[in-house]
């Protein structure tokens, strides 16, 4: 086999290959076992070793490659750019100041769809709540899954009690922080936080003129399962609607303005809960019922781009089957089969799709933001918000059953077996305490703090070099007084005069793009002394050497010299210098945002993220929201620092005969 | 060496007057202006004057403030005499930081001069005993790193070092907080004392100490690897020398060698980091107070700029430059003291 020449990228991508498959398959691909040591040849009998000088730059990226762990860290910096610098233009849901409350504070996980195996092949029902699913099988029998502590309450939802699990349950639907279930014998049970009086009635619940008590009726195990239409849970009540209209509701009246209109009612045909308000469908089928004037009083067919028209015209005869609530908008099911919309969506939807020719929905389902629906062909249908992809449902046939809840949607046949489920995994590094995904996060803010550091330390750079240069080759007063300044520059304390600058520049109205550029350029004007010491004592090496006293000889010109002779060979110590100086920029910035002092909120920087680490009790509870960022931050600066220790390392001449 | 002193004073001062020029200059563009509040404020108690009254009033009392804080003027230069000294004041006073006049903190109701030095004796208390355990701790390893080149002990000591040296000291100090405080329970989180408990004599003392020693060990902690690194690279350097290898050919035992002979050699690129860590214990650590809530002067600074407490940050300000400054010329010296041939050059 030929040998093909070696380069950089090859070189690499042979170390790439040995270290993810091993030796053997960088044998297989490259044909190289090693370097064998060239035989010298003899010329007159005098050793020939005239093929083994090799450039200097070629003996540098020789020995550089020689230590496996720099490497190594090339390849981990070269991965962390791709990621940060890449990666954004894939999150196209994602911008800075995305908040959603219900999904503060999670822990990192990904199973919020995940269905247990047991309950997958016979589902009765599925509810979802915030950040964890309660599920029924067949045979009565409870499961939940997602997250269920809740919180620094210390309450695990997931603790099923044992009452409910020997119980045959017939209904269970999840809350905000609460789960409530019904037994075939028409038994209460409930779990989760109770201090609202979500489940039961208790002296301090009791005593709280806020709150709802559950209805005597549901406690006792009085109620008749059979003839039970729905059971519901919003964010801190719950409602039980009967056959014959009868609605028993409770819960935190704070949460739900227009609880009280509710109790006690007899005539209702549906029931939901949108965040601030319960919604009903009366007898006469014809209005969203809130007890509250103009709300949900106008409707549309579609959610965006139709006008809005009073309920009574938009209906034209037609009668309301179904109200299904999301946060702020109630989705309609009319008894011809097509749905209407009341209220207001988020920004980022999907449009009710245009069903086939004989083709209509027959059952809806909400969630947070999201309503999703089933035709009577068996197909699913998503739309309203879809942050999280939650209204982009896949192809699915014989569906006979859907539920939907929080961000995700469930479609079950008629045995129930799971069909799919689409909607929010989870988080990989958990939530933040707006409730942002944090590895979202993480990447966008790489981006700020890598930028950050690598536009301070090019400043840093061209101020630095310039004036090293100048001061070294033009000498004299000249050279007297750059230092001067170089040594005033230096005198700066870093970090008030940075404090001071932030915060005078603050009462400036600026945008976060224009305090980014600020931060870099006041990092940059801060640190080019260094690079202006160390130029200026290479040039002063260097002008004394042969080759710079042989281009004077020949009359080449002043710049000229300083340009094309001094800096390319001073060229190697500004690259080590470099290195360790983004590192230490990257440090600095994070620092500063973590203080406060730089980058702000909703702009992402690494340093940004971890200030709320800074309160123990935050840092101890939520350990998630610290120790990634930390270790993503930790492993980008050791890998930096490791390229330009090793650079300094295998540039110096004194360290050849080390090893 | 005398003359050298002189000269390097007067550079001194030149930088500490274009410094303090710099940032008095800068201060001049917030948009605070103590008179006009002041006049408002008192113009508020008045109710009794009608409106008209009360704008004479008022450009009467503004004037009268004005020129009571010096701010009689837009020159920015005659402004910055005054807060020097060197410009009388309308009514021919000299006040400024040359008569002693440093200001007066609106934060905390005092001169500043009264609120300052409480700080700056927590920072240099806890700050000497950390660079005294630093330098106790880092010389030795970094020396022994530097002997044992390579050696499995230097390599586990490197790997180590990299990664303290790359972890911004924040994040340290979250992982000793959650190790000692949330998990093991040790220490308290924040503060000087415990509140509320007003101890006395030995109990004081012990209770002070409790919760000064987590901020001291995260302190020594956050700056332990930069400073090995410095030392075992310098150390490498003179251990490198030709005189090292004469000092061996000679006969010299190795502890002679490395100490006596090695040492001094490595000694003078370090100068300027024992120097300067010195002066920094009275600066304080900025990072560590914030997030102990330690009364040191880093936090001093920080609420000062948060509440934009001009005078003080001023004050601050000059004593941050002038300790520059002062560890620059101190360094310079020590250099002297240090290497034999810097004495003869200068």
């Amino acid at each position: 086999m030929e040998k093909k020449r070696e380069n950089v990228f090859r070189t690499l991508a042979r170390w790439l290959v040995r270290w993810i498959f091993g030796l053997k398959y960088e044998e297989k691909w490259f044909g190289i076992k090693k370097t064998e040591p060239k035989e010298i040849k003899f010329k007159d009998g005098v050793p020939d070793d005239s093929e083994l000088i090799v450039s200097p730059g070629r003996q540098i990226f020789n020995r550089f490659i020689e230590r496996k762990f720099a490497v190594f860290s090339v390849f981990v910096v070269l991965i962390m750019f791709a990621i940060v610098f890449i990666a954004p233009h894939f999150m196209t849901k994602y911008y800075d100041a995305f908040t959603e409350t219900t999904q503060k504070d999670l822990p990192p996980t990904m199973d919020f769809m995940n269905v247990p195996k047991e309950l997958a092949g016979n589902i009765k029902m599925i509810d979802s709540y915030s950040s964890f699913s309660v599920g029924l099988s067949n045979d009565g029998k409870v499961y939940v899954w997602g997250i269920g502590k809740i919180g620094a309450t210390g309450i695990d939802i997931k603790q099923i009690p044992d009452e409910v699990k020997n119980a045959k349950i017939a209904y269970v639907a999840a809350g905000q922080d609460h789960i409530i279930a019904i037994g075939e014998d028409g038994k209460f049970y409930g779990w989760g936080s109770n201090r609202f009086g979500q489940y039961a009635v208790t002296e301090t619940t009791a005593s709280n003129p806020n709150l709802a008590p559950v209805p005597d009726v549901v406690l006792n195990g009085e109620l008749d399962v059979n003839h039970i239409k729905r059971v519901t849970c919003g964010y801190q009540a719950s409602a039980i609607l009967m056959d014959d209209g009868t609605l028993y509701i409770w819960g935190n009246k704070q949460a739900y303005a227009n609880l009280d209109k509710f109790i006690g009612r007899t005539n209702i045909v549906d029931v939901d809960f949108t965040l601030n308000y319960v919604v009903g469908l009366d007898e006469k089928q014809t209005s969203v019922y809130t007890g509250t004037k103009g709300l949900h009083a106008k409707a549309r067919d579609r959610i965006t781009g139709t006008k809005t028209q009073a309920m009574k015209d938009f209906l034209n005869g037609r009668k309301i089957q179904e109200v299904r609530a999301a946060s702020t908008s109630v989705c309609l099911l009319l008894d011809d089969g097509t749905i209407g919309f009341t209220g207001d969506f988020p920004a980022d939807v999907q449009d009710v799709p245009d069903l086939p020719e004989g083709e209509q929905f027959i059952d809806i389902e909400a969630g947070t933001y999201h309503f999703s629906g089933l035709t009577n062909k068996g197909h699913v249908y998503s739309f309203g918000g879809d942050h999280y992809r939650q209204a982009e449902a896949p192809k699915v046939e014989g569906a006979s059953k859907l539920y939907a809840g929080a961000f995700q949607s469930y479609a079950v046949d008629a045995n129930g077996k799971l069909l799919n489920s689409w909607g929010l995994k989870g988080y990989l590094f958990g939530t933040d305490d707006r409730g942002a995904n944090i590895a979202e996060r993480v990447v966008a803010g790489g981006r700020i703090t890598m930028t950050v550091g690598a536009i301070a330390v090019i400043i840093e750079i061209i101020i630095g070099v310039s004036i090293g240069l100048l001061a070294g080759f033009l000498g004299g007063w000249v050279d007297i007084f750059l230092m001067r300044v170089a040594e005033v520059f230096s005198s700066i304390p870093l970090y008030p005069f940075m404090l001071i600058l932030s915060s005078l520049l603050a009462q400036v109205s600026m945008t976060t793009d224009q305090r980014l550029y600020m931060i870099m350029v006041i990092l940059g004007i801060l640190g080019w002394p260094g690079f202006a010491y160390i130029t200026r004592a290479q040039v002063l090496v260097a002008r004394e050497s042969e080759y710079v006293t042989a281009a004077q000889a020949m009359g080449v010109g002043t710049w000229r010299i300083a340009y094309k002779h001094i800096l390319p060979n001073i060229v190697s110590v500004i690259l080590v210098n470099m290195t360790l100086s983004f590192a230490a920029s990257m440090q600095t910035e994070t620092s500063l945002s973590f203080l406060g002092f730089g980058v702000n909120y909703p702009q992402p920087s690494w340093g940004n993220m971890l200030s709320r680490a800074s309160n123990a009790v935050a840092a101890i509870n939520f350990p998630w929201q610290w120790i990634f960022t930390s270790i993503i931050l930790i492993i980008t600066t050791v890998c930096i620092n490791t390229i330009g220790d090793t650079l300094r390392d295998v540039m110096d001449p004194k360290s050849t005969n080390d090893k | 060496m005398a003359r050298y002193i002189a000269k390097r004073l007067v550079y001194m001062v030149l930088v500490f007057f274009l410094l303090t020029f710099i940032l008095f200059s800068l201060y001049q563009l917030m948009p605070a202006n103590r008179a006009y509040t002041d006049a408002r404020a008192e113009i508020q108690t008045m109710k009794r004057l009608s409106e008209a009254e009360k704008a004479t009033k008022f450009e009467e009392l503004y004037l009268k403030y004005q020129r009571m804080y010096g701010t009689d003027t837009d020159n920015t230069l005659i402004l910055y005499l005054r807060w020097l000294g060197f410009y009388p004041f309308y009514d021919g006073h000299y006040s400024g930081i040359f008569q002693g006049d440093f200001g007066f903190s609106y934060d905390y109701n005092k001169p500043v001069v009264e609120v300052v030095p409480t700080h700056m004796r927590n920072s240099f208390l806890i700050g000497l005993i950390t660079e005294i355990a630093v330098l106790a701790i880092t010389i030795p390893l970094g020396i022994k790193c530097a002997v044992k080149k390579n050696s499995r002990f230097d390599r586990f000591t490197q790997v180590f070092t990299l990664i303290g040296f790359s972890t911004p000291s924040f994040i340290i100090y979250i992982v000793f907080i959650v190790l000692f405080c949330s998990i093991l329970g040790w220490f308290p989180v924040s503060g000087m004392k415990t509140p509320g408990a007003n101890y006395t004599g030995w109990r004081n003392v012990l209770d002070v100490l409790h919760h000064v020693t987590l901020p001291t060990i995260c302190l020594t902690f956050g700056s332990l690897a930069s400073i090995t690194r410095i030392t075992r690279a310098s150390m490498i350097d003179a251990l490198n020398l030709d005189c090292i290898r004469t000092a061996r050919a000679k006969g010299l035992s190795e502890k002679v060698v490395i100490y006596s002979h090695a040492w001094r050699n490595a000694l003078v690129p370090m100068v300027s980091i024992i120097v300067g860590g010195f002066f920094g214990t009275i600066s304080g650590a900025m990072i560590l107070e914030t997030m102990f809530g330690f009364k040191g002067m880093g936090l001093l600074f920080l609420n000062a700029t948060r509440t934009a407490d001009y005078d003080m940050i001023m004050f601050l300000e000059v004593i941050y430059t002038f300790l520059g400054l002062f560890s620059n010329l101190v360094t310079d010296l020590c250099y002297g003291i240090v290497d034999p041939r810097v004495r003869i050059s200068k």
